[in-house]
């Protein structure tokens, strides 16, 4: 069956390239109606807001405008200034570039627990033998003038 | 009133690393060694459920509409089903739909992945599947945020990567008795802790590899599967349930989306203990913990005591439940939506005795098979039995 006999004919593979040509369209992304105002606080304030639904007892963070559990519309009422403090849920050491290449020295992402959310981060300023789930982490912001609204706002997480 | 369908053929195209193939050929390849299976010819075939997963790998937008003609589709009502790595058991579970509800008597059910194409390598274009504001500047890849995950679940249980190694040795090893897989290399779990890291705790041989290929398998209702066939293999349960895709309510070591899914599907098939009366399973394993942490999903295994039945044989293809006798995506190759279906395919030889030399002992009577993918959020299940 000639299915099976194709491996070995890989190598003769063609490939079509159209060249480099700049991909002709783009996107342009809303923060969102939370993450307007999400942003604007890591921007002007240095702070971390949640949003918290009453009736699950549950903190988002990022704060949003609605609970993914009861539905319920979160109002101004519910925001929560969460503070910039959180703990390594998980961590990773990535290895490869993103076009899976090698990378020079690996960069450490975490998911940081932050009241009852999870903010995927970077750890910086950090030596290998802290990288412990559970240990407490703190954000670094960036100097205000450098601020863009960004979550690259928050340069990284730093371990306490 | 749920009409009973049965999967009465099935096929599939060698996985390879790169095809020369089209994956409209490559459909096609699936399609046709599926009809030639029971005899049939596209004029039998009603409708067709196909399936690939993202569109971009293809950088086609509207990829089902572009597939159609390869799977059979040409003038035939046709639907497609896109979870990401759910594909291939989702599409089963709508093939299912079309012939359970009596709009349909046969359905063809056709999944491709052509990964390839994408350059520089298929996984940066998963940097578009996550949130544009709060996740794309950090760059994001599927290794690192499922390494985050595997570190977890690691860590809640205090499993080591040699624990997680065995998984790969196990199924790599069944792959090697498949002759459509990718491989030809038995690993052993230094071969997997010592290959080149990707993104700590994830090693290179943790991972499945880059794929292209096809599967297909074709339904039929009751009346025609029995004029068909006297081996025909009824899907008595089907599930699926999409958890967020926003991080804030996870914990990361119990896939809940797998529970939930399960547990329809265990309840349509009137399944009170499926670790007793499942025989053969072929949970998702796109990575070496994945497949655990599904078992454990699945209710095939008590959470946290996973590892300590791994090492004990138990999901060896001579064990009490055999796990992915086929090699899983780790054994036989990864294209994404086509491996899901594969996962079908092989229950299907399971059960009829056809699976050859990895024939898993004691005429198999019921299996699950599941898929998981989209942000780590969804899983599609599928129980038969004959």
């Amino acid at each position: 069956m000639g299915i099976l006999e194709r491996n070995s004919r890989n190598i003769d593979n063609r490939c079509w390239n159209p060249g480099i040509k700049a991909f002709p369209v783009k996107n342009v992304y809303t923060a969102g109606v939370a993450g307007q105002r999400f942003f604007e606080e890591l921007k002007e304030n240095g702070k971390i807001y949640g949003s918290k639904c009453e009736k699950c007892g549950l903190t988002y963070v990022p704060a949003r405008i609605y609970c993914e559990k009861c539905f319920d519309h979160l109002l101004e009422k519910d925001w929560v200034d969460v503070g910039i403090e959180g703990t390594i849920y998980s961590y990773t050491l990535v290895c490869k570039t993103k076009s899976g290449g090698p990378k020079e020295k690996p960069s450490i992402m975490a998911a940081i627990r932050i009241a009852d959310g999870l903010l995927i981060h970077r750890l910086g300023d950090c030596r290998e033998e802290e990288l412990e789930i559970g240990r407490p982490v703190k954000a670094e912001f960036k100097p205000k003038q450098d601020r863009t609204g960004s979550i690259e706002d928050i340069m990284h997480f730093k371990p306490l | 009133m749920m009409r009973k369908v049965a999967i009465v053929g099935a096929g599939m195209t060698s996985f390879v690393r790169r095809a020369l193939e089209t994956p409209k050929e490559l459909s096609y390849q699936a399609t046709k060694v599926t009809l030639d299976s029971c005899g049939l010819t596209l004029d039998d075939v009603d409708c067709i459920a196909h399936g690939t997963a993202p569109d971009a790998f293809d950088g086609l937008h509207q990829n089902g509409e572009y597939m159609v003609d390869g799977c059979g589709g040409w003038n035939k009502p046709t639907m497609r089903v896109y979870v990401g790595g759910g594909t291939g058991i989702h599409a089963v579970v709508h093939g299912w739909h079309h012939v359970a509800s009596g709009l349909f008597d046969t359905c063809l059910v056709v999944c491709e992945e052509k990964m390839s194409s994408a350059l520089p390598h298929a996984q940066a274009f998963f940097l578009t599947i996550f949130d544009s504001i709060t996740e794309r500047p950090l760059e994001p890849n599927l290794l690192w945020i499922f390494a985050l995950e595997m570190n977890r679940y690691m860590e809640r249980y205090g499993y080591t990567k040699e624990d997680m190694a065995l998984v790969a040795v196990k199924n790599k090893q069944n792959g090697l008795k498949h002759p459509a897989s990718q491989f030809s290399e038995k690993v052993t779990v230094e071969d997997v802790v010592n290959s080149e890291m990707m993104a700590y705790p994830v090693s290179r041989l943790d991972v499945s590899p880059v794929s292209d290929g096809a599967a297909a398998v074709l339904l039929a209702s009751e009346r025609v599967a029995r004029r068909l066939t006297d081996k025909p293999v009824w899907i008595e349960g089907v599930g699926w349930s999409l958890d967020t895709a926003y991080w804030a309510t996870r914990d990361l070591y119990y896939p809940r989306y797998t529970d939930t899914a399960a547990r329809m599907a265990y309840d349509m098939a009137g399944i009170r203990e499926p670790d007793k009366e499942i025989h053969v399973a072929e949970p998702y394993d796109p990575f070496d913990y994945k497949a655990l942490h599904h078992l454990e999903g699945l209710q095939l295994s008590p959470r946290g005591k996973t590892v300590e039945l791994l090492r004990d044989g138990h999901f060896d293809i001579d064990g009490n439940l055999p796990m992915c006798p086929s090699g899983g995506l780790l054994g036989v190759g990864n294209p994404i939506a086509a491996a899901g279906t594969m996962k079908v395919c092989e229950l299907f030889w399971q059960l009829r005795g056809e699976a050859g030399q990895r024939q898993v002992p004691g005429n198999p009577r019921r299996g699950v098979a599941q898929s998981w993918g989209d942000l780590m959020q969804v899983s599609s299940v599928v129980v038969v039995g004959n």
